[in-house]
């Protein structure tokens, strides 16, 4: 069994699809990184469109308490096996936004990150690094954050809900404005 | 002995499916290469889209309902049983039912199945994308009639068997020579029935989040893959039997399927994305045009087969 | 009791029981069903060649008419009284304000129609279905509307039953018989002589057939009275009913066969410009459907494209044609039946018949979600489901002919039905359930056993097309055709290829097994409900996302309209109200004279007196 495991960890390391949910300025990071310059697409990594589709989450930038909130239901939409990239220093730390009221500072404090890319901006050398470093990891099958995330959900929820109960009135009057016609 | 002769056929048609599958899987890798090397690019391994498969099939997914599965199952199922009555090469499992419109219909009950299990799914944007797709095929399926029509009139038969016999003996008995407007214009539906630039307004990624496959994950998606993959198979297939003169074997088959997709590859990389209607729309003009003057000129060659 | 004559007595009987039995429902709709029954035993007592006459003494001339059994009446016999039981069956559990004695008046019409030797006989039986139809489309669920829709639809039926009257008087005046086997060989005999007369003649039955059968440019009703008839009789009406102007085209058909005509590619012309109005409906019908948004509108627009794929079939009048046609009127029959009945037991169950305001129906509904999908498979022409064989066939027939260019407006038309069947398959029973539905259950246990029966029938009849094809064999002997070959039940035989529809179910069989094999082989799903769903990140309860709001099926084919609107812009149905506003204003302007003026009288008495002596003159 144990050899049926190494072969599917194998090809899973070969073939990681990717759903890059870019919110800041490290989006600009990315469209080297898949064309000709650097093209990722020969380690067999494909930007995909939803998360259904996607075995790997980029999270490009800092995270707004709003954006932190559709993060999480996007990574709750995706599937196992799945891993997370946090992408420069304001997944680690904040990065400029430390000290701001709305954004949250650690990225794996409310869903689980398996590798960080650190810098302001990281290159994407940086980037085809930590896919090469992810690959590694997934055929070692060592990048279990997806099992952590069920494993200690009441941790992780009860981080989320202390940041996310700030966001709860989205709109005052919701009706009015979906509204059709 | 008819368990016996029905086991064989049955341990054929796997083998078939199964070599039909690799091939299509095979070109699928190989088509990026190229597209890779045409953008300047090193490019995926060429067994990428094995490797693609198999995480696939090996990952989770999330259900819509029965419904949504049989429509998935119902996606691949017809098309490799299309692929039973197709000559590949100088073999057919089942040569005495491959009647050409049969097999045509058999590939719509494949998207019939995927689009009832994408439907199901509840997504407007796979909604957005089957009603494109299907009006991309009302696009493409004319002038394909057209020729469909023009080799059978040529032909005197509907038997893609003895479609490939009357070609044989050299280039020169093959329908591309007799009938090269018809080829012209399957080789443009081809561009459509594959999906490839300028017709990919289906699954337009970046426009509807990829269309039908937007609730697709896991095995799900695997099955639209080996859909495709068949699918490119067959259609490349039945081209080549049209048009092509069939092949003494299967590696000059797949080589020749190749060059027909080698072509689609070269348009793809060169061209945008059209709008829908314009899509459909140029189906009905230059394409049709070349597939009727084909079948009028075949009528005036060969008088009609009258009763 | 001679049993021709019971097939005409039986209903009668039964619908006087069950118009007086009209105010208990459930009996009355036992009486339907029960008569339709044993009106279907008596077809067992019949055969082919027997025959019954009598005399009737009408206006001083003693006029032969009589009912004959044909192998064309007997397939037609069993096909809607078949279909009759089926549907009667399932509206013992139907609650719409359907008839059941107006039905049963139609299925002695009916029955009457198909085994009339005599044109007085013929035009009688056609006015009675005709009448008792309209009244039934009167009880439609919209007052307004289905009035509207009765007497449009009588207006043209009207319309049809003039232009066949003169026809009959015409042809009785020339050979001073009614019989039709007579006028039709008499008519043969002059077609050389005087091509324009007979034309002439034969034009004034088509116009009474293409009415009712709703041929371009006579479509125009369908979808008015379809779309308000009560919902348990529209299967009928467009199951059945649209198949009587089949049996009057194959009447006359055999006219041009074997006359000296100048041909079109083979082709009598006369045959050629008929083929052309089918291929004309077809297309028209196909493309109209597709922008539809009452259900049972675009099954009205696909039900008389179909009539078209018939019509350019049986118009071509070679074996295979006929063949295809005759075909595919039962399997037109079998599949039209099977989607008109899963349509109307999900509107009675959703209260609507806008396409816009249902879906996800697929979740409360499953077997009508699969019996609906088996039979838009099978109007889609897939294999190996019923309507593959005929649509395969037509196009063999057409294209032997060298008709490149109506056999590839057919295939427009096959491919375009695509479009609209998945289109209501889609707004109706797929996509997202919305919550005013979550009480909606499925259909009662009568509805169950209808619904497998019409999923075995279209599967059967798939995979085992020789036993209809058999009676359609000895039907084009009949014509003095040579029939096509037949090899065992399994087999359809077209003009360039044979194909064995059993293999062709085992391998899809086969294939599906293994898909399903390979289904439950590979890594596990997991089942989410309709609301966990791609929203590009959007969470939807934050945003008051409804099921409706995230339901696409208005205007679903929307890039189509501009590509399609030059051929919109020919407005047939705005031709009849203009014709009917004409006429209107022609009535108006004859009220006028009619004033009570003595000396305007007298002008009109004596005008028309000389038109008829003049007219009298001229013809006798």
């Amino acid at each position: 069994m144990s050899e049926w495991t190494e072969i599917v960890d194998y090809f899973r390391g070969r073939s990681m699809w990717m759903l890059h949910y870019c919110t800041g300025c490290g989006a600009i990071e990315l469209p080297p990184t898949m064309t000709s310059r650097w093209d990722m697409e020969r380690f067999g990594i494909t930007p995909m469109a939803t998360p259904r589709q996607a075995d790997i989450l980029l999270i490009t930038g800092y995270l707004a308490i709003k954006t932190l909130k559709r993060v999480i239901y996007t990574y709750e939409q995706m599937q196992a096996p799945k891993w997370v990239l946090g992408f420069g220093s304001c997944t680690i730390n904040g990065g400029i936004y430390w000290d701001s009221y709305n954004v949250i500072e650690r990225l794996d404090k409310y869903i689980p990150v398996d590798i960080y890319i650190a810098g302001c901006m990281p290159r994407p050398e940086a980037i085809l690094d930590a896919f090469v470093k992810l690959k590694e990891m997934v055929q070692m099958g060592e990048a279990k954050g997806y099992e952590k995330y069920v494993k200690n959900y009441d941790w992780y929820k009860a981080n989320q809900d202390k940041v996310l109960k700030r966001t709860s009135p989205v709109l005052k009057e919701i009706e009015k404005v979906t509204k059709i016609g | 002995m008819v368990i016996v002769e029905f086991l064989i056929k049955l341990s054929q048609g796997f083998g078939i499916g199964a070599l039909a599958l690799a091939t299509g899987l095979l070109f699928g890798g190989i088509g990026r290469k190229i597209m890779a090397r045409i953008q300047r690019r090193y490019g995926p391994p060429f067994t990428q889209n094995f490797m693609d498969l198999f995480k696939l099939l090996s990952k989770g997914s999330v259900s819509h309902g029965w419904a949504f599965d049989l429509g998935l199952v119902a996606g691949f199922a017809p098309m490799l049983a299309a692929l039973m009555f197709l000559p590949i090469g100088p073999f057919t499992l089942l040569p005495s039912d491959s009647s050409l419109i049969m097999i045509v219909y058999l590939m719509m009950m494949a998207y019939l199945g995927m689009a009832m299990g994408v439907l199901a799914s509840g997504n407007p944007n796979s909604a957005i994308g089957m009603s494109r797709a299907l009006m991309l095929m009302v696009g493409y399926e004319v002038p394909f009639a057209a020729v469909i029509f023009s080799v059978y009139l040529f032909s005197k038969t509907g038997y893609l068997t003895q479609i490939v016999t009357q070609q044989a003996g050299g280039f020169m008995n093959w329908n591309i020579v007799k009938m090269p407007l018809g080829f012209l214009a399957t080789e443009i539906a081809l561009q459509g029935m594959l999906g490839e630039k300028p017709f990919d307004q289906a699954i337009a990624p970046a426009e509807i989040a990829s269309g039908p496959m937007v609730e697709l994950g896991g095995k799900y998606l695997g099955f639209g893959m080996i859909q495709h993959s068949v699918g490119l198979f067959l259609e490349t297939g039945i081209v080549v039997d049209l048009f092509l003169g069939g092949a003494p074997n299967f590696w000059i088959f797949i080589a020749k399927q190749f060059v027909l997709y080698f072509i689609v590859i070269l348009v793809d990389a060169i061209l945008p994305r059209l709008r829908i209607h314009e899509a459909t729309s140029f189906f009905w003009k230059l394409p049709l045009f070349l597939g009727i003057l084909q079948a009028v000129i075949v009528i005036i060659q060969g008088g009609v087969l009258n009763v | 009791m001679n049993s021709l004559l019971a097939l005409l007595i039986v209903p009668v009987i039964g619908s006087a029981a069950a118009a007086v039995l009209q105010r208990y429902r459930l009996v009355e709709r036992l009486i339907t069903f029960l008569t339709f029954s044993v009106t279907f035993l008596f077809l067992f007592e019949i055969k082919i060649g027997d025959i019954l006459t009598w005399h009737l003494d009408f206006l001083g001339k003693n006029l032969e008419m009589g009912l004959q059994i044909t192998p064309l009446s007997i397939f037609m016999l069993y096909m809607t009284i078949a279909f009759g039981i089926v549907l009667t069956f399932y509206n013992l559990s139907e609650r719409s304000k359907m008839k059941g004695f107006l039905l049963l008046l139609t299925l002695a019409a009916s029955n009457w129609i198909f085994m009339s030797t005599d044109l007085i006989g013929f035009f009688f039986a056609w006015e009675l279905m005709g009448w008792s139809s309209i009244l039934m489309i009167f009880g439609g669920k919209r007052e307004e509307e289905s009035r509207h829709g009765a007497l449009y639809y009588a207006m043209m039926s009207i319309g049809g039953s003039y232009s066949m009257l003169i026809g009959i008087f015409l042809l009785s005046n020339l050979t001073g018989t009614f019989s039709i086997q007579s006028n039709v060989s008499y008519l043969t005999l002059i077609l050389g002589l005087h091509p324009w007369w007979v034309l002439g003649i034969v034009s004034l039955f088509f116009v009474a057939f293409m009415v009712k059968s709703g041929i371009f440019p006579f479509h125009t009703w369908v979808p008015h009275t379809y779309g308000e008839a009560p919902d348990g009789f529209v299967p009928y009406l467009s199951s059945v009913m649209s198949k009587y102007g089949v049996y009057g085209f194959l009447i006359f058909l055999p006219l041009t066969s074997g006359a000296h005509v100048p041909s079109v590619l083979g082709l009598a012309w006369p045959n050629y410009v008929l083929l052309w109005f089918g291929s004309v409906t077809a297309v028209a019908g196909s493309v109209l459907a597709f922008m539809q948004d009452d259900v049972k509108k675009l099954f009205a627009y696909s039900s008389f494209s179909n009539l078209g794929f018939i019509l350019a079939a049986i118009a071509l009048f070679t074996p295979i044609g006929l063949t295809a046609g005759m075909f595919h009127a039962f399997n037109h029959l079998l599949f039209n039946g099977a989607i008109f009945i899963t349509v109307i037991a999900v509107i009675s169950k959703v209260g609507t018949t806008r396409m816009s305001e249902m879906g996800g129906i697929w979740q409360k509904m499953p077997l009508t979600f699969l019996t609906f999908f088996v039979g838009i498979a099978a109007a889609a022409g897939i294999p190996p489901f019923a309507g593959f064989g005929s649509k395969w066939m037509i196009f063999q027939a057409m294209i032997s002919h060298g008709l490149i260019f109506a056999t590839v407006l057919l295939f427009f038309a096959s491919i375009a039905s695509f479009l609209y069947l998945m289109r209501a398959f889609h707004a109706i029973f797929l996509g997202q359930l919305s919550h005013k539905y979550d009480n909606v259950k499925e259909v009662s246990a009568i509805g169950k056993i209808t619904e497998v029966f019409l999923l075995g029938a279209l599967i059967f009849f798939g995979i085992l097309p020789g036993f209809v094809l058999d009676p359609i064999n000895s039907i084009v002997n009949s014509f003095g055709l040579k029939p096509l070959p037949t090899s065992g039940y399994e087999y359809i035989n077209g003009f360039f290829s044979s194909i064995n529809m059993v293999s062709i179910f085992i391998v899809v069989i086969v294939t599906f097994i293994f898909g399903f094999a390979l289904f439950a082989v590979v890594a596990k799903h997991k089942k989410v409900p309709q609301e966990d769903n791609y929203t590009a990140g959007q969470i939807p309860q934050d945003w008051n996302l409804t099921p409706e709001m995230y339901q696409f099926s208005y205007d679903f084919y929307e890039p189509m309209d501009k590509e399609l609107a030059p051929f919109l812009k020919v407005k047939i149905d705005g031709f009849f109200k203009g014709f009917g506003e004409s006429v209107e204003y022609i009535g108006e302007a004859i009220k006028e004279i009619f004033t009570g003026n003595v000396q305007i009288y007298t002008y009109l008495a004596v005008g028309g007196l000389v038109i008829f002596v003049i007219a009298g003159w001229v013809v006798w």
